[in-house]
C-alpha cells in the first residue's frame, strides 16, 4: 500500500484506496464507525437537497425587494406580506409566501466572481475556486462523510450538476439522471433501471452464473484491495440493479396523485418530487437544477412568466411535501444561484434587464435544525451590497455542513498530499439555528 | 577522547583553510564534532551555537515551525516562523522583531523563546523542554552571545552522513540507534543527531522515535528518513518475511540483469518470486500492457499452439511494431505532458466539424515519434525547446507553412513540424510558476510545488531553489488567436507581415474570440493564408525589469538556476531552455531518465520502483535503488531508445511472473516478486469491451486499425466532457483529465459506477446485442437462432439521434418563422417536419416489432460457443468445470441465444476480464 506524504509531515495511508474499498461515498473508517455505532451523527439533518438556480436569479425580484428604492432600481414587482409577520417577498411567489415559516432567507450574501462558471464553482463547493485545485462539491463531501444504504446511489443529480468530486476522486461523483421525470410517467436512470427488456429473474440467473465463474482469483482474495473492492462493488451494483427500492425510488409515478399534484408538471416540479422521493428512500444528497435566470434582457416578463411560477410551485411543494412526510427535520435544503443581479436596471431591451452582480445576492436554507420564517442578514437600501459585512458563500456553506453534522473545518488531503479544509474560509451563521 | 580529537582536527582544517575533502573521513564518524546534546549539557557552557546549524534545526526538532504551530502562514500567538525552516533571514527577523521580540538580548532569561517552551510563561503549545536541559542552554547561550545570524558566504550542507546506512532486523524486539553527521562546505563535521527529525515511511514495519531509535515492528521493508537542514536521507530498513534468507534462499534463475537486481533484493527479504506465468496469462498481459488491446481469438490460439521457445520475445517484438503500441504510449505521454484540450482552445482557428484540432496535432506529433521510435530525449527536446518558427523563417513563411499543414495539403502535416510549441501555448501555462511545476512533474517526476511557499518538507528544495528554477521559464512567450496583434505590436519584424496578411484576408477587425477563430478557419479552408499565434523566446525577459510607477530603479532579477545545479546566465544564452535541455539529457542528471524509466516500469507492474511514480523526492526513495539506477543508466547509454527499455523489461522473468502468490510473497506489492493485479486503464477497458463483443472479423481489424479506438483519442480534460459515445464510460473508468500535474489525474481505482456500468448500462447491453459486427449476432446467424434484438442498433441510434436533432432545429425555426410571419418558409418547414416525424415513427416501429416474438430453444454446439466466448474475453480456454457450467446454462435457457448472451455478459463481468493479471 503506497504511503503518501503531506506537507505538514503527517504520513497517511492512501485515503483514496481506503475509500475505494468502502464503496461510493463510504470510506472504510466511516463504514466501520457506522457499523459499530449503529447510528450516523447527532445532527438532525441526515440528507440534503441542493437547488441550483443556474444563471444568477435577481434578488430584487424574488426575496430581497426594495419598494422604497428609486424606480430605476426598484422594478415593477410588488413586495407582498408572507405568512410570517414582517417578512415580505415578491408578489409572484404566492405559494412560497404562504409557507415562509418553513425556510430562512439569507440576504446580503456577497462575493466577487461575476462569471457564471467561476460563480457556479464557488457556490457549489463553498470555496472560492483556485486554479490549481478543484474543491469537491457539497454532494461529494456529504457522500464521503455520511454513509448510505448499499442498494442506493448516495448522490443523485437531477438531471445533472456542476458539483464535481474534485480532489476527492471519482468514487464520490454523482449519479446523474441525465433527464428530468415527466409528471405521472415512469422514470428510470442510466444503469439503474433494468435495460433492454431484462427482468429481475434474468439478472438473478446471470448473477448466479457470474458468481460461479468468477473464481479465478479466489486464492488471492483477502489480500488484494482491488479484488475486495471489485467484489464489494459487484454485490452493491447487483443490489441496486435488482432492488425494488432503488427502482422505486426513481419512479415518481408510484407517488400518490394527491401528494404529487402540488408539484405541478414543470420539469423543475417533477424534479423536486423525485428529490423528495429519493431522500425518503435513503439517498443522501440530491441536486436539482432550474436554469434560465440570466435575465440580461426582459427581466420582468421572463421572471413573471417563465421562471418564478415553476420555482414557486416546485419549491413550495417540496417544502410542504417533506414536512408532510416528516422529512423536513432530517433534510437540509439549500437554494442558491451563482450571484444576484445589478440593482440598476439596464436598457438593453425595451423593458430592461439586469446583469451579473455577485456583490449582493440571496440564499435560502431550510430543514434540519434551521429555524424557518426568519431573515438573516440585510442588504443596503438599493440592494447594491450587504448592510455591514454581509455573509460570504463560505459562511453559508459552513452553515449548511453544520446543519448536516459535518465539521466544515475538517481537513482532507488533495491528490498531491496538500491538506485542505472542506470549506476554506467559512463561519457558521449561528442565528439561523436560533 | 576520539570525539574530542575529531573536533580538534576539524578545527585545524578550518583554521588553516586546507581544501581537504571531508569525505576522506567519511568512514570515521569519530572525526566529527560531538553533538550539541553533550556540548550544551551543562549550565556553565561557554560555547556559542550557530543560528543556522543549531538554533533553526532545534526549532524544527521541537516542532515550533510546523504547520499547526508557528509555521502556520498566520503564525501563532503573534509569532511566525517559516514553515519547516530554511528561511533563516525571516526567522531571525521574527525572533528579533522590535514590536514583539521573542528574544531579549540584554536579559537573556526574559526571552520568550526560553520561557514559553519551558511553560514558565503560558504557552499554547505546552512544555517543549526543561529549564535545565541542553535545549535550554543552547538557546540561552545563543541569546547571551548576541542572538546573531551571520550568513556565511559558503555555507552549504555538503552531506548528511547517516549510520548505519542500512538496517537489517531479524526479530520484533530489535532496535538500533541512528547517528547523523553533518558535513559542511567548509569541511567542518558535526554530530547532529539530536537536531535531526526522523520519520518512518511505514510504521507497520519499523517505528522511529524523536531521538533516532529505530524499533522493528512487522516484517517487510521500508525506509526511515532523517532530516537536517536541507539534507534528507532515507535509510532502508529490512526485516525478512520468511526464514528463507542467506544460505536457505533457494536457487532462483536470473535470466536478465533486471532479474538479478530484483532477486538480490528479494533474497534479503526472504521472498521467493512466483513462477513464470502461463503462456495464456503472458499473452493477455503483454497485449494489454504494450498495445492497450486484447489479443484476438486467432492470436491466442496460434500463440498457445506455437511450440518454439522464443515465442515470447518474438511476440514482444511484434507488438512494439503495432500502431496500437504507439497510440497507447502517445496517450500516456500526452497525460504526462498535459495535452488538455480545454487549455488549448485559443491556439488554432475553429475548424468546422473538427473538434480539438490543437490537441489532435499534439497527439499526432508525439505519435509519429513514438511510432518511428525517435529517442526519448529528442522527443522531449521537441517540446521543451519548441519555437513556432524555424531559424530564419519569416512570419509570413511560417503562416503559409502552417496554413498548408492544417489544411492537410499534399505531403504537409503538422506532425512533421520540427517541434511541438503547443506545450508552451496552454492557457494555464503562460506564467513561469506553473511552467516550472509542470516541467518538474512531466520530465523530472518530482513535485516542487510545495517549495513555492515554503521549504519542501520531503525534499531538499527551498523557496529560493524554486524561484531560481522558475526564473528559467520567463523567456518563452506565447500568443493566442485573441492577442496576436497585441503581441505583434511589440515585435516590429512580424508586425508588417501580420498586417499584410490581415489586409489580404479583409477580416472584420472587431471580431474576437470564438467568432474570430471561426472566421479565420473559414478563410483557411478557402485556401487563404491566415495568421497563427506563435511561441517565441524573448531573450530579454528575466534580465531584470524596470519597476513600475514611481519606483523606476532597476529591480534585480532572480538568478536562473537549474534545480540543484548550475546558474544560467541569460546574457550568454539567448534561450535558457537549451542549457535546460542539455542538463536533462546529461548523464549525471538524477531525474530525467529515472522519471521515464520509472513510469514505464509502473505501467507494467502497477507500482513504480519509486511509487507514486511522480513523487521522486528524497524522502520517498525507490524500493530498489540499484534496479532504478541500472535501468536509467541503460536507457541513457542506449541513446534513450524507448523500445530498448520496453524490451528489457518485457523480456525479463520479473515481468513474466505469474500473479499466483506463494507463501512468502502473498503480501509483497513493492518488490516485484509476482505480477500485481490491476484494473485495466479506462481507454483499454473500453476498447476491450468493444473488442470482446465484436464479431470475429471486426475484432481482427481492431488489431491494426486505430479508427474509433479509445486509446487513440487525442483530447482530454475534466470539464465539459465531450459527448461522444465513449466519453461516459471513459469518465467512469477514470481517464486522465490532464489537469493537475499529477499522475493521479488518471484514476485506476474501481468504483461502484464502473460496476453498475459493466453490469447494466445500456451502452454495454447494446454493445452485446449490436447487429452490425456483434459477436452475439454472428452466433445467432451461424446457429440459425433468432437474432439479437437491440433497442436500436448502432446505426439506428445514430440515425435516430440525427433525426431528433433535425426535428428540434426545425421546431425552433418554425417558431421563429411564425413570429416573423414568413408564411412561405413556414409551410415548407412544416411539411419537412411531418416527413421527419414519419421517418422517426417508422424507425421506432421497426425496433419495437423486432423485439417482439419468442426466442428459439435449440440444441447447439455449446462447447465451441463457450470456448469462443472465453477466448474473446479472458483470452484463454475454459476449464472443464467452467465449460460444463456454461453449457448447462445455455442448455437450460428457454431462449438459446439468451443463454449465450448470459455467458458473454457473465464473462465481461468477471474480475478476470477487467483486471490485467
Amino acid at each position: 500500500m503506497p504511503i503518501h506524504l503531506t506537507c505538514d509531515g503527517v504520513k497517511r495511508r492512501d485515503v483514496l484506496k481506503v475509500g475505494a474499498v468502502g464503496a461510493t461515498g463510504l470510506s472504510l473508517a466511516n463504514y466501520l464507525r457506522w457499523v459499530e455505532a449503529g447510528e450516523l451523527s447527532a445532527a438532525k439533518a441526515q440528507s440534503a437537497i441542493f437547488i441550483n438556480l443556474q444563471g444568477g436569479p435577481s434578488h430584487l425580484e424574488t426575496f430581497d425587494l426594495k419598494p422604497q428604492a428609486p424606480s430605476e432600481f426598484r422594478g415593477s414587482f410588488q413586495a407582498v406580506p408572507t405568512n410570517v409577520t414582517g417578512i415580505q417577498i415578491s408578489e409572484h411567489l404566492p405559494k412560497l409566501a404562504s409557507c415562509t415559516d418553513k425556510f430562512a432567507i439569507v440576504r446580503g450574501v456577497t462575493h466577487t466572481l461575476a462569471a457564471h462558471r467561476l460563480g457556479q464553482e464557488y457556490i457549489n463547493t463553498g470555496s472560492r475556486p483556485l486554479p490549481a485545485l478543484e474543491y469537491p462539491g457539497y454532494g461529494s463531501v456529504v457522500t464521503k462523510e455520511l454513509p448510505a444504504p448499499i442498494d442506493l446511489p448516495p448522490f443523485v443529480a437531477i438531471p445533472n450538476t456542476n458539483q464535481r468530486p474534485g480532489f476527492l476522486g471519482v468514487q464520490y461523483a454523482p449519479f446523474s439522471t441525465g433527464n428530468t421525470p415527466k409528471a405521472g410517467q415512469r422514470f428510470g436512470v442510466r444503469g439503474i433501471s433494468l435495460g433492454n427488456g431484462l427482468t429481475v429473474g434474468e439478472v438473478e440467473k446471470r448473477g448466479k452464473l457470474l458468481s460461479d465463474l468468477d473464481t479465478a482469483f479466489d486464492r488471492l482474495e483477502g489480500n488484494s484491495q482491488l479484488l475486495n473492492g471489485l467484489d464489494r462493488f459487484s454485490r452493491q451494483a447487483h443490489a441496486i440493479i435488482t432492488s425494488r427500492r432503488s427502482r422505486d425510488a426513481f419512479n415518481i409515478d408510484r407517488e400518490s396523485p394527491a401528494f404529487a399534484r402540488p408539484f405541478g408538471e414543470s420539469p423543475f416540479g417533477t424534479s423536486c418530487l423525485l428529490a423528495a422521493r429519493l431522500v425518503e428512500s435513503g439517498v443522501r444528497f440530491v441536486t436539482v437544477t432550474l436554469g434560465g435566470w440570466d435575465t440580461h434582457q426582459d427581466n420582468f416578463t421572463r421572471l413573471k412568466e417563465k421562471l418564478l411560477p415553476p420555482l414557486d410551485t416546485g419549491l413550495a411543494a417540496l417544502l410542504g411535501g417533506l414536512s408532510q412526510k416528516g422529512l423536513l427535520e432530517s433534510t437540509a435544503v439549500f437554494v442558491t444561484g451563482e450571484f444576484g443581479r445589478t440593482p440598476k436596471i439596464n436598457q438593453k431591451s425595451a423593458e430592461g434587464g439586469r446583469d451579473h452582480y455577485p456583490r449582493c445576492m440571496f440564499m435560502l436554507l431550510a430543514g434540519g435544525s434551521i429555524r424557518g420564517g426568519q431573515v438573516v442578514g440585510q442588504s443596503d437600501e438599493k440592494a447594491a451590497g450587504p448592510q455591514g459585512e454581509g455573509f460570504s458563500p463560505d459562511d453559508v456553506a459552513a452553515t449548511f455542513y453544520h446543519n448536516l453534522g459535518i465539521d466544515h473545518t475538517r481537513e482532507y488531503h488533495s491528490n498531491t498530499g496538500r491538506p485542505i479544509s472542506i470549506v476554506r474560509n467559512g463561519t457558521v451563521i449561528e442565528p439561523l439555528f436560533g | 577522547m576520539l570525539v574530542t580529537r575529531g573536533w580538534m582536527l576539524a578545527s585545524l582544517y578550518l583554521l588553516s583553510g586546507w581544501g581537504v575533502t571531508p569525505g576522506a573521513f567519511a568512514d570515521d564518524a569519530a572525526a566529527a564534532q560531538e553533538s550539541v546534546r553533550t556540548r550544551f549539557q551543562s549550565a556553565t557552557v561557554d560555547q556559542v551555537p550557530d543560528f543556522r546549524r543549531h538554533v533553526v534545526p532545534l526549532f524544527g526538532r521541537l516542532g515550533c515551525n510546523g504547520r499547526a504551530c508557528h509555521g502556520s502562514f498566520q503564525g501563532r500567538g503573534g509569532f511566525r516562523l517559516s514553515l519547516f525552516g530554511y528561511d533563516f533571514k525571516a526567522d531571525h527577523a521574527a525572533l528579533l522583531n522590535e514590536e514583539s521580540p521573542r528574544v531579549d538580548v540584554r536579559v537573556a532569561g526574559d526571552s520568550l523563546i526560553l520561557n514559553k517552551p519551558t511553560s514558565t510563561e503560558d504557552h499554547e503549545g505546552g512544555k517543549r523542554f526543561e529549564r535545565d536541559s541542553w535545549q535550554f542552554h543552547l538557546l540561552r547561550r545563543w541569546i547571551e552571545s548576541g542572538a546573531e545570524y551571520v550568513p556565511k558566504t559558503v555555507d552549504r550542507l555538503r552531506a548528511l552522513e547517516v549510520t548505519p546506512s542500512e538496517i537489517l532486523f531479524s526479530g520484533s524486539d530489535e532496535q538500533t540507534q541512528l547517528r547523523a553527521v553533518a558535513v559542511w562546505e567548509d569541511g567542518t563535521r558535526e554530530d547532529v543527531t539530536p537536531l535531526c527529525r526522523f520519520k518512518t515511511n511505514d510504521d507497520s514495519i519499523a517505528t522511529v522515535d524523536g531521538e533516532g531509535r529505530v524499533q522493528a515492528a512487522g516484517s517487510g521493508d521500508t525506509h526511515v528518513v532523517v532530516f537536517y537542514d536541507n539534507g534528507v536521507v532515507p535509510v532502508p530498513v529490512i526485516r525478512p518475511v520468511s526464514e528463507r534468507v542467506g544460505d536457505r534462499y533457494p536457487t532462483v534463475a536470473t535470466a536478465t540483469p533486471i532479474d538479478e537486481l530484483v532477486v538480490a533484493k528479494l533474497r534479503k527479504l526472504g521472498i521467493v518470486p512466483s513462477e513464470i506465468s502461463t503462456d495464456a496469462e503472458f499473452l493477455r498481459r503483454v497485449h494489454l500492457d504494450v498495445t492497450g488491446t486484447l489479443p484476438t481469438v486467432k492470436e491466442v490460439e496460434s500463440f498457445l499452439a506455437d511450440p518454439s521457445s522464443d515465442k515470447r520475445s518474438r511476440k514482444v517484438d511484434t507488438l512494439l511494431e503495432r500502431p496500437a503500441y504507439a497510440a497507447w504510449w502517445t496517450t500516456q505521454l500526452c497525460d504526462f505532458t498535459g495535452n488538455n484540450d480545454q487549455q488549448l482552445n485559443n491556439v488554432l482557428p475553429n475548424m468546422k466539424g473538427k473538434q480539438n484540432v490543437a490537441s489532435q496535432v499534439w497527439f499526432d506529433w508525439i505519435f509519429k515519434r513514438v511510432a518511428d521510435n525517435a529517442p526519448y530525449d529528442e522527443l522531449v527536446a521537441g517540446l521543451v525547446t519548441a519555437t513556432s518558427r524555424r531559424d530564419g523563417q519569416s512570419y509570413r513563411e511560417f503562416c503559409e507553412e502552417m496554413s498548408a499543414a492544417l489544411r492537410g495539403e499534399d505531403g504537409k502535416s503538422m506532425a512533421a513540424l520540427d517541434s511541438m510549441p503547443f506545450y508552451w501555448s496552454r492557457r494555464d501555462f503562460r506564467t513561469p510558476e506553473p511552467r516550472a511545476i509542470n516541467f518538474a512533474y512531466a520530465f523530472l517526476g518530482i513535485r516542487i510545488q510545495c517549495a513555492q511557499c515554503h521549504k519542501h518538507p520531503f525534499d531538499e528544495w527551498s523557496k529560493q531553489d524554486f524561484q531560481q528554477f522558475t526564473a528559467i521559464f520567463r523567456q518563452p512567450t506565447s500568443s493566442n488567436v485573441n492577442n496576436l496583434t497585441q503581441i505583434a505590436r511589440q515585435r516590429p519584424q512580424i508586425k508588417e507581415d501580420l498586417e499584410q496578411i490581415m489586409k489580404e484576408l479583409q477580416i472584420d477587425q472587431s471580431l474576437r474570440g470564438g467568432k474570430l477563430r471561426k472566421e479565420l478557419a473559414n478563410q483557411l479552408v478557402a485556401g487563404k493564408t491566415i495568421p497563427f499565434p506563435e511561441v517565441f523566446v524573448n531573450p530579454r525577459a528575466g534580465r531584470g525589469r524596470r519597476g513600475k510607477g514611481r519606483r523606476k530603479r532597476k529591480a534585480s532579477p532572480v538568478v536562473a538556476r537549474i534545480l540543484g545545479g548550475e546558474q544560467l546566465d541569460s546574457n550568454s544564452h539567448t534561450d535558457l531552455r537549451v542549457p535546460l535541455m542539455e542538463w536533462l539529457r546529461s548523464s549525471d542528471n538524477r531525474y530525467f531518465a529515472r522519471a521515464f524509466v520509472n513510469r514505464v516500469w509502473a505501467s507494467y507492474f502497477s507500482v513504480g520502483i519509486v511509487d507514486p511514480p511522480d513523487d521522486m523526492s528524497r524522502a520517498n526513495p525507490p524500493s530498489n535503488q540499484a534496479l532504478l539506477d541500472a535501468l536509467a543508466q541503460g536507457f541513457h547509454d542506449n541513446g534513450f531508445d524507448m523500445k530498448w527499455l520496453h524490451r528489457a523489461i518485457l523480456n525479463s522473468q520479473t515481468y513474466q511472473r505469474s500473479w499466483q502468490p506463494n507463501e512468502t510473497n502473498a503480501r509483497d506489492e513493492r518488490n516485484f516478486s509476482r505480477a500485481i493485479l490491476r484494473r485495466l486503464p479506462a481507454e483499454v477497458a473500453y476498447d476491450a469491451l468493444v473488442m470482446a463483443t465484436a464479431a470475429d472479423g471486426a475484432a481482427d481489424s481492431m488489431k491494426d486499425d486505430l479508427e474509433g479506438r479509445a486509446i487513440a483519442l487525442a483530447a482530454a480534460s475534466g470539464r465539459y466532457a465531450n459527448r461522444n459515445s465513449a466519453s461516459f464510460a471513459l469518465r467512469v473508468f477514470g481517464r486522465s483529465v490532464r489537469e493537475s500535474n499529477c499522475d493521479c489525474d488518471r484514476a485506476n481505482e474501481p468504483s461502484l459506477l464502473q460496476t453498475v456500468f459493466l453490469q447494466n448500462d445500456r451502452e454495454v447491453l447494446e454493445m452485446i446485442d449490436r447487429r452490425e459486427e456483434g459477436w452475439l449476432d454472428q452466433m445467432a446467424q451461424t446457429h440459425q437462432l433468432k437474432r439479437p434484438t437491440p433497442r436500436f442498433s448502432q446505426s439506428e441510434t445514430k440515425q435516430r439521434r440525427g433525426l431528433s436533432r433535425q426535428i428540434r432545429k426545425l421546431q425552433k425555426q418554425i417558431k421563429q418563422q411564425k413570429q416573423d410571419g414568413q408564411e412561405e418558409q413556414l409551410a415548407q418547414a412544416q411539411r419537412r417536419l411531418t416527413a421527419l416525424r414519419t421517418q422517426m415513427r417508422r424507425l421506432n416501429a421497426a425496433a419495437a416489432g423486432d423485439r417482439s416474438g419468442p426466442g428459439i430453444k435449440k440444441e447447439i454446439d455449446a462447447l465451441a460457443v463457450v470456448n469462443a466466448a472465453y477466448l474473446r474475453t479472458l483470452s484463454r480456454h475454459p476449464t472443464d468445470e467452467e465449460l460444463a457450467r456454461c453449457q448447462t446454462y445455455i442448455r437450460e435457457s428457454e431462449d438459446t441465444l439468451n443463454g449465450v448472451r448470459g455467458v458473454l455478459w457473465a464473462l465481461l463481468n468477471t474480475k478476470e476480464f477487467i483486471v490485467n493479471h
